[in-house]
């Protein structure tokens, strides 16, 4: 043991597993007694009865649904898989098994109608009543004396072991050579099982099988030729060092991850939008692993490559499907917020660790160490993130940056030169005998007497949205409000804010003031109130607010004018903002109004400055527009994050904290820790040499693609109910040396392509087959056929139209039409551009590649980290009928004709020699002359497409 | 329990063999057992049933779980949110509230804001021996009312058409997960060999909004995807390319063949390469066999005009009423299971080519309605004069519904998942049936109010299958059609 995890075991695992089921109880009796009113319910005489005879059958010894027993004290006073407690001891009205069997809730009515129905409500009433007791439970009757502690001994969360490889017994081995630990490994296995490995492959076999898996193309005749003639001591480890150092590793490679991280183009659901510049992540991915980047690295740059200066990484988190046309319906809206969610801390947990966290959402994970609360301590981390694009500072074109610089530095100088200006020419000195600035609390408006039938007050300014004003009061020479609606004083307006009940005309002079008796009005930055009185008053004062409680000092009218007018069509302005200090927005009044007040050569310095700064204000927006723009997601503050009951946004419960798992520890983190930080935090957790999961995931996906099967054969589930590891120690010990080598993938994939194990032929044999069909000893390397874009790359690459065109913006497969709804229209003419590698087709969700989409090509709808290899007749047609592939045969004739002359047998030799590196023999070669000769060589072509030694890695 | 989880080799020959025998027998068993009662009491095992595939033949016919009562399905899919309102759900106090704003608080609507309650432009008659009132935008379903099993209380978990469908045809409102009719066929394969299991037919006027996701496999293997083709589009790639001669395509295939099985020879016992050989037998079988099916020149004239396919005015009609025509002939060769796609999402606007009539509802619907209404009528007399009805189960649903009030300032409906109507006909389910009510408006659902997991576990159950057991082992989760949630409406079988 190295130590390298530290494990907390934490006995709230207690409830997820398992426990001895040794006692259990037997129910003697059903049905409650009835009780006297005052006399306490007792557990055994009232309670147990009820449970033994309605509850057991699914809550008890033989089966613990939602894994939740009755019969045992200590698990029914847990929490089961619910996330909180079914019996809240002395709070019948918190506890949910009070709302299950009195059918609040009427899905889940307990217990429900196909067992037994539901409980009298006298019984219903004995079990609130105990618990409001305080749920007394006699430990003589807590029925679990030999319970288990449970803890995490789930192998998954335990330290990665450096485990020596095992000493082989060479006569197990045969002509199997023990190249390094790996084959130790596999090859103690299988002495183990009884079946030998297998020989090594002859060299054209293994060239192929290299060159398709490492790069998804085939070797070249060339290639091919120089690896069979090479006779150095080094011609392996030379031929993997070629196949590692090209880029189509990269390309080839990435589709795996791009598979993990459901990666797609478009939308998806009901709009389908693409997303023309998604394709920076894809590019990342590929770059990544051509640098052989490390994968600690890899990970940290994804969930937070803002922090570590690789923006494109972060389209992992948004690489999904997002549905954007939003309900109105709130309670659905935040249902596809949560789903969002959802989305990133699943793939998160199911990409880097191996965990079905997602399956936590509702309640505790049933078969993993996960508790509910530790899913949303995870949505915490990534409360702040959303759909959308982002600038990519990483890829600033040249000289942006020191323009932005230069330009900002003498936005600086002018905006400094103004505000010494500013301080040259206080508002004070220019501005004495004005009233105060306005405030929302409270503001008086005195002038000489004047009569008046009529007053309006009229906004032109707020300092934001539509005006608000609590109580318009005007004051008579006697000192009394005669705009009051009970002294018989008329009000109308401009306009009134709709659809609510707090902000009405009536407000404005009803007496009463603050938010909820208030006008506003319906437009922005604007709006008027009227008053007339029911005869002339004569008046000196208007008093008015926004708010006289203090509680806003939003909607404040900053520009505003109060006249009067005896008979509604003269009017007289008697006050208004003029007579005030000017609003100052943010400690300042605005540049106009300075302007405004001053004269001469300060006026014109002013007004010069100022245009200046907005011009170079817009020169730096402009070289902000041209730094590009990638769908790599937005971040905000992120609001708090509650769990919710049964995933139900309606029903928020406790706060949680971003944070890791409970049982692999804690990041620390504050509840309102800033939003990057929470990412990057969890990112160099998952990424750290103690986790035990991520290295062991990692390893396994790898070895995965090389020979179509992990070790675990679930690579996105570590957990219980995935799948236990074939080769423990071999993983462990393939995942330290791993750590060592700085996460190399490089190192980790020459390690594999080094061992005898996987340079085995892949011919089966019988005594094999009988004993391990599935050949998850691996015996022999296990054939398999190639997925769909390797196909698609191989026949271009085969007749020679692949376009080697690396990296930017993706070819289309399809004719948008960008409707609301997008529609995708089939291409129905490539060219050039089209035969570029598939990974840089532009992924839309939902409109699969109409040869190869049926190959099991996943569309990003959800993470697939295991592809189906299934075989279908529509496959079959595609590559017979298509004509994609017509045409592509057609091309291959030409390229042969071209290559090998007007000699059908030269021709045949040379497509024998580019598609199946080796020679026809004799049969072969009478048979292919034979339908070349009398169909043409087209013919002989399109049948060379669709064979299976084209097809399949060996 | 879980060490021999492979997902990738679901179709794998050789673990195909080697857990045939243990999953047969499990499942004889336990039908043993059920028929003697001797599970009666015993808490009902509830463990996953992944069926065992044969790679060769990944669509042979598989056993069900119990008893059957329906061997295949046509599920017949109004794409858009058809109006419960308008056509099945019949609401006297709508009629007399006609005009008047809905009592109770403003409800959430989709696109407009909510006017006030109208009735339906159209009439409703009572129907059969049932009396069961149908609109006569559906007349001639109407009469076809006494064989009809009506669910009126459906509801649904969101209000956008996209997720709706996905919601209806998947059992999830998000992308990626399996079809209905994928996990059928993956469950029970077919009983034509020469055919694909699952054929869905796409309206003639284009593919409904979540388009594949209708019929997709999501994480099932491809083979159990819906093969998509109408009576006017064939299957893509069926046909020999133009300009390759029959006799140099025969001869190319064989000499495919040829090829393909002497490198088999180097791989004796290896069924990856011997499952694709046989997948391009299927496909040469499949090249007869569909356009022989697609061929409605053999269909008697009397059969062409019950189903409204000789209508020379309204050629979409026509055209989905040749759609039915080939539903039927699909089912009578066996095929498992078939979707019948009526309105299309494709360009021209909300409402132009589907059921989704927010602001011109008469107009739109005075459209949509007769190319529905006699060629689904016929399907249904046609299937039951010729016995299929007894074996074959049809489902006629939509993704929601829609509101008894008309948007403000438009004459039509928004969208409503509160309450909406599908309904069963044929095998399994009661006749003339009517399960569950919405409010007296036909806003909500009130009375048996069912979900769409509850919808689906009947359909399962009706064609012999547990959706608490169908189960595909996918990312750590043993996944179900129905999730974690859905109860069998047993109120509408014949026999619960």
């Amino acid at each position: 043991m190295n130590g390298r995890t530290k494990i907390t075991r934490v006995t709230m695992l207690s409830l997820m597993l398992a426990a001895s089921f040794s006692e259990f109880l037997v129910a003697q009796e059903s049905g409650s007694a009835s009780l006297e009113p005052k006399q306490p319910v007792d557990y055994g005489r009232d309670v147990r009865p009820i449970f033994a005879a309605h509850c057991y059958s699914c809550h008890g010894p033989d089966k613990q649904e939602s894994n939740f027993r009755l019969d045992i004290k200590s698990h029914a006073l847990g929490q089961g898989d619910f996330g909180e407690l079914p019996i809240v001891p002395g709070d019948s009205r918190q506890s949910l098994l009070i709302g299950y069997v009195s059918g609040k809730d009427a899905d889940l009515t307990m217990p429900p109608a196909d067992a037994g129905g539901t409980l009298s409500t006298d019984q219903v009433d004995t079990l609130r009543r105990w618990i409001n007791e305080g749920a007394d439970w006699p430990d003589e009757l807590a029925g679990d004396a030999t319970r288990k502690t449970m803890s995490t001994d789930h192998w998954s969360f335990q330290p990665v072991v450096d485990y020596p490889p095992p000493v082989v017994d060479l006569e197990t081995t045969g002509s199997f050579p023990l190249r390094n630990g790996i084959d130790q490994f596999i090859a103690s296995r299988l002495a183990l099982n009884g079946i030998r490995p297998s020989e090594p492959a002859d060299r054209v076999s293994f060239i192929r099988r290299i060159y398709l898996d490492m790069h998804g193309l085939l070797p070249t005749p060339e290639q091919v030729r120089a690896f069979v003639n090479d006779d150095s001591d080094n011609a392996y480890s030379n031929l993997i060092g070629q196949v590692l150092e090209s880029d189509h590793y990269g390309e080839r490679w990435a589709r795996h991850w791009l598979d993990v991280a459901r990666f797609g183009e478009s939308t998806g659901y009901e709009v389908n939008r693409d997303r023309a510049n998604a394709y920076f992540y894809r590019d990342y991915v590929i770059e990544s692993l051509n640098r052989d980047k490390p994968y600690r690295d890899f990970v940290v740059e994804q969930l937070a490559g803002d922090a570590v200066g690789v923006d494109e990484a972060t389209g992992f988190l948004v690489g999904g499907a997002y549905d954007i046309v939003k309900s109105p319906d709130i309670n659905l809206t935040l249902m596809q917020r949560e789903d969002e969610l959802a989305d990133y801390v699943n793939t998160t947990s199911t990409a880097f660790l191996g965990l079905t966290v997602g399956c936590a959402r509702c309640h505790n994970h049933k078969f993993d160490p996960i508790l509910q609360s530790d899913y949303y301590s995870l949505q915490a981390v990534f409360a702040g993130v959303e759909h959308g694009e982002r600038q990519l500072t990483s890829q600033i074109p040249a000289g942006v940056l020191e323009s932005l610089a230069e330009t900002e530095s003498k936005l600086e100088a002018q905006e400094n030169r103004l505000a010494e200006m500013r301080t040259a020419f206080p508002v004070a000195e220019t501005t004495t005998g004005l009233l105060p600035t306005v405030n929302a609390k409270l503001n008086t408006d005195s002038f000489e007497t004047v009569e008046a039938r009529f007053l309006r007050f009229t906004i032109h300014q707020t300092n934001q949205s539509e005006p608000c004003i609590d109580e318009l009061e005007v004051y008579s020479t006697e000192d009394i409000n005669v705009a009051l609606a009970s002294l018989g004083c008329s009000v109308k307006s401009s306009g009134d804010y709709p659809n609510n009940t707090k902000h009405k005309l009536e407000h404005i002079n009803d007496g009463k003031v603050g938010n909820d008796f208030s006008w506003i009005s319906n437009t922005q930055g604007s709006g008027w109130v009227q008053l007339e009185f029911p005869e002339i008053v004569h008046i000196n004062r208007v008093v008015w607010g926004r708010e006289r409680n203090g509680a806003f000092a939003d909607r404040l009218a900053i520009g505003y004018a109060i006249s009067v007018s005896t008979d509604e069509k003269v009017w007289h302005e008697v006050s208004g903002s003029r007579r005030r200090l000017p609003f100052l927005v943010n400690g300042r009044e605005s540049e106009d109004e300075f302007i405004g007040r001053l004269t001469g050569d300060a006026a014109a310095e002013a007004t010069r400055l100022v245009q200046t700064i907005k011009q170079l204000r817009e020169s730096i927006s402009n070289f902000q527009k041209s730094i590009p723009v990638g769908y790599i997601g937005k971040f905000k503050t992120p609001p708090v994050t509650r769990r919710l009951y049964r995933g139900d946004p309606l029903s928020p419960k406790e706060e949680v904290v971003p944070d890791i798992l409970t049982v692999l520890g804690t990041l620390g983190l504050q509840p309102d820790e800033p939003e990057q930080n929470r990412r990057l935090k969890l990112a160099q957790w998952i990424a750290s040499d103690d986790n035990p999961l991520t290295a062991r995931v990692i390893v396994n996906r790898v070895w995965h693609y090389h020979f179509g099967r992990g070790i675990v054969s679930t690579p996105s589930d570590f957990g219980k109910n995935g799948a236990a590891p074939t080769h423990p120690e071999l993983l462990d010990w393939l995942t330290e040396r791993f750590i060592e080598h700085h996460w190399s993938l490089k190192w980790l994939h020459r390690e594999i392509l080094s061992s005898s194990t996987y340079q085995q032929s892949s011919r089966p044999r019988t005594e094999a087959l009988s004993k391990d069909a599935d050949c998850k000893w691996l015996w022999r390397f296990p054939l398999r056929r190639l997925e769909a874009e390797a196909i698609r790359d191989c026949v271009l690459q085969l007749t020679g139209k692949l376009n080697s065109k690396a990296g930017g913006p993706g070819f289309l497969l399809f004719k948008i039409d960008r409707e609301n709804v997008h529609h995708y229209f089939p291409l129905e003419e490539f060219g050039p551009e089209q035969f570029r590698r598939m990974i840089y087709m532009t992924k839309i969700r939902q409109e699969q590649d109409e040869v190869f989409g049926v190959f099991d090509c996943p569309d990003g709808g959800q993470a697939i980290p295991n592809r189906n290899q299934s075989t279908t007749a529509l496959q079959a047609l595609n590559m017979l009928n298509s004509q994609f592939v017509i045409e592509q045969a057609g091309f291959l004739a030409d390229r042969l004709a071209a290559e090998a002359g007007e000699d059908t047998e030269s021709q045949i030799l040379r497509a024998y020699d580019l598609a199946f590196s080796r020679s026809p023999n004799d049969l072969e070669m009478k048979d292919a002359c034979e339908l070349a000769n009398q169909y043409g060589l087209a013919a002989f072509c399109r049948a060379l497409l669709n064979a299976n030694e084209f097809l399949f890695v060996r | 329990m879980h060490s021999e989880i492979h997902s990738r080799y679901l179709l794998n020959r050789r673990s195909f063999l080697s857990s045939t025998m243990t999953g047969l027998s499990s499942i004889a068993l336990a039908q043993l057992l059920a028929s003697q009662n001797l599970l009666l009491g015993a808490v009902p095992d509830k463990t996953p049933i992944r069926p065992n595939i044969d790679p060769q033949r990944p669509n042979l016919a598989r056993q069900p779980h119990f008893a059957p009562a329906a061997k295949n399905v046509i599920v017949i899919f109004c794409a858009g949110a058809c109006s419960q309102i308008d056509t099945f759900d019949y609401k006297p106090e709508l009629i007399r509230m006609h005009g008047k704003p809905m009592p109770g608080e403003q409800v959430v609507t989709f696109q407009g804001g909510q006017g006030n309650l109208q009735k339906s432009p159209w009439e409703f008659k009572p129907r059969g021996e049932s009396g069961k009132m149908v609109s006569t935008l559906v007349d001639r379903l109407g009469e076809m009312a006494d064989d009809m099993c009506f669910i009126h209380s459906l509801t649904g978990k969101t209000n956008t058409h996209g997720p709706g469908e996905n919601f209806m045809s998947t059992g999830f409102t998000l992308d990626g997960f399996p079809s209905m009719g994928a996990w059928v066929t993956y469950a029970l394969g077919s009983e034509n060999n020469n055919l694909p299991a699952y054929v869905a037919i796409p309206d003639p006027r284009g593919t409904p909004q979540s388009s594949v996701n209708n019929w997709g496999p999501g994480f099932l293997p491809a083979v159990f995807q819906g093969t998509d083709f109408n009576a006017a589009r064939p299957i893509r790639n069926l046909a020999r390319p133009q300009g390759i001669p029959g006799n140099e395509d025969i001869a190319t295939r064989e000499f495919l063949k040829r090829m393909n099985e002497r490198h088999l020879a180097h791989f004796p016992g290896d069924t990856e390469l011997s499952a694709r050989i046989a997948s391009y037998e299927l496909a040469a079988r499949m090249q007869l066999s569909v356009p022989e099916i697609s061929d409605l020149s053999t269909e008697p004239e009397h059969i062409l005009k019950m189903y409204g396919a000789d209508d020379p005015e309204n050629k979409l009609k026509s055209g989905f009423a040749r759609n039915c025509i080939l539903a039927r002939r699909l089912i009578e060769q066996g095929v498992r299971f078939v979707q019948l796609f009526n309105g299309a999402y494709q360009t021209g606007g909300e409402g132009t080519s589907n059921w989704d009539g927010h602001k011109f509802l008469k107009k739109q619907y005075d459209v949509h309605g007769p190319i529905l209404d006699q060629p689904a009528a016929a399907l249904l007399k046609d299937l039951k004069q010729c016995g299929l009805l007894e074996e074959t189960l049809v489902v006629w649903c939509t993704e929601f519904g829609r509101m008894p009030t008309f948007q403000q300032g438009a004459s039509g409906r928004d969208h409503n998942p509160a309450g909406f109507t599908a309904w069963l006909a044929g095998a399994g389910v009661k006749r003339g049936y009517t399960y569950g009510a919405t409010d007296e408006f036909g806003y909500k659902a009130v009375e048996n109010v069912a979900t769409v997991y509850d919808f689906h576990a009947t359909i399962l159950r009706l064609l012999g299958l547990d959706h608490e057991r169908l189960s595909f082992y996918h990312n750590g989760i043993e996944r179900r059609l129905t999730d974690v949630h859905g109860n069998v409406i047993n109120d509408l079988l014949t026999r619960a």
